[in-house]
């Protein structure tokens, strides 16, 4: 896991706090899930991908769209 | 403890005495505050546990002698020991009276004379280079004729910084003129002309202890910046690259006393840039105060004794202010007071 995962703080409504560089973001409900689940120690793609067809109940494609979406933007922002 | 104050402004462009007033009385209930002040209607002097005796000052521009016997003035009529200015102008004054305020029984917490040159404006690129830390381009300027001359090696828009107070952008030569012209006839010679580096901007306040240590420090990310490039907002956060910036700065000056260190990081770099460093603390000192590290506090027994205080701890990040003005009320006997005979002695607590 990166240091700047590490650094977020979090809360239940997906409000998102750097606590590195000050930034703060909203996440989506997958969002969250996905950066809990990493801040857990789960950072394998495919584990990430099971979790989310699991827990939401959607096809792999679903699944695999929003899992490629958030790591884009996880990898942007040097989250992962 | 008797402790006198400068820099009760909190309107539009607020300065730190008053949150230094706050943060003291939160520590310290008993102690009586004097406030200095260089106009009648600083907006601190009034408000609900502000000073309890409060005096106008000349302004430093009039020399050492008039600022000497003004004080002598305000200790005979509320002695103190213990002195806290906060204002660049003053302070530019004050450093090189150290040893007649000593000799007066009257305590300070400030840099050597060195320490503060090194880190004014037009010195700041070798301070930097000193210390290993990136710096603007920065060019010092003495007349409007120079501004334009060195303008033309540099790239527009430009920050145009005066030399105590005030910043602003400029983006064409016309604009660079008028307001380099501005800021030399309302702070003096030099004006800065500084290349403009875009991102996040960051504060740091903290305590030197003088031997190249630092005893607190509170780094913030400006959430909320004005058009004047004031934080009206901030968050606490806890990055190590801040954090070793100011350790460095603050070895190379062995810099004793509070500090202000602003910086940019590098939106294309992510390097961190030094802006600037105050050699007082900023106006949101009392911010931290409010979750329990107090600056403010800090200072007092470290001006007094002369032995920095044990180590703060570093704040917890994720807490953040916001600027909130408010309307405070007095009573024109008071104003008339301050304005006719410049004392104020019965504040009413």
């Amino acid at each position: 896991m990166s240091a700047k995962l590490d650094d977020l703080l979090l809360n239940d409504r997906g409000f998102a706090f750097d606590a590195v560089d000050g930034e703060s973001y909203q996440l989506s409900p997958t969002a969250l899930q996905l950066v809990r689940w990493m801040q857990a120690g789960d950072l394998e793609e495919a584990v990430l991908l099971d979790r989310l067809m699991d827990s939401y109940e959607v096809d792999e494609h679903t699944a695999r769209r929003d899992l490629d979406s958030f790591l884009s933007t996880a990898r942007e922002l040097g989250w992962s | 403890m008797r402790v006198a104050i400068t820099g009760m402004s909190r309107g539009e462009n607020p300065q730190p005495g008053a949150g230094i007033v706050a943060g003291i009385r939160a520590a310290y209930p008993q102690a009586f505050i004097v406030g200095l002040s260089y106009d009648a209607l600083e907006s601190g002097i009034y408000v609900t546990g502000g000073p309890d005796a409060v005096f106008t000052m000349p302004y430093p521009t009039v020399g050492a002698e008039a600022f000497l016997r003004r004080l002598d003035e305000a200790r005979a009529a509320a002695p103190f020991d213990l002195f806290i200015p906060t204002l660049d102008a003053e302070l530019d004054l004050i450093v090189n009276l150290q040893t007649e305020l000593h000799e007066r029984g009257i305590r300070t917490c400030l840099p050597s004379k060195v320490a503060f040159q090194r880190r004014m404006k037009h010195r700041l690129a070798d301070l930097a280079d000193a210390a290993n830390i990136a710096t603007p381009k920065t060019r010092a300027v003495y007349s409007v004729a120079e501004a334009q001359s060195e303008a033309a090696g540099m790239s527009l828009p430009l920050m145009v910084k005066g030399a105590y107070y005030d910043a602003q952008q400029v983006d064409s030569i016309d604009n660079l003129r008028d307001t380099a012209a501005s800021l030399l006839s309302q702070w003096g010679a030099p004006v800065l002309l500084q290349e403009i580096i875009t991102g996040p901007e960051f504060d740091a306040m903290g305590i030197g202890d003088g031997e190249g240590g630092i005893t607190g420090l509170c780094c913030i990310r400006k959430t909320i910046v004005n058009k004047a490039g004031k934080g009206q907002g901030g968050a606490t956060i806890n990055d190590p690259a801040l954090t070793e910036l100011c350790r460095r700065l603050i070895r190379e000056l062995k810099w004793k006393g509070p500090f202000e260190i602003e910086v940019i990081k590098d939106e294309t770099t992510g390097q961190h840039s030094l802006i600037e460093m105050n050699p007082r603390f900023p106006a949101w000192v009392d911010f931290p105060a409010q979750f329990g590290t107090n600056f403010a506090a800090a200072l007092v027994p470290f001006a007094a004794t002369g032995t920095a205080p044990p180590p703060m701890p570093d704040p917890e990040p994720g807490w953040f202010f916001l600027r909130h003005q408010v309307e405070v009320l007095g009573r024109m006997e008071q104003l008339a007071a301050l304005s006719g005979s410049g004392e104020w002695l019965d504040h009413p607590h």
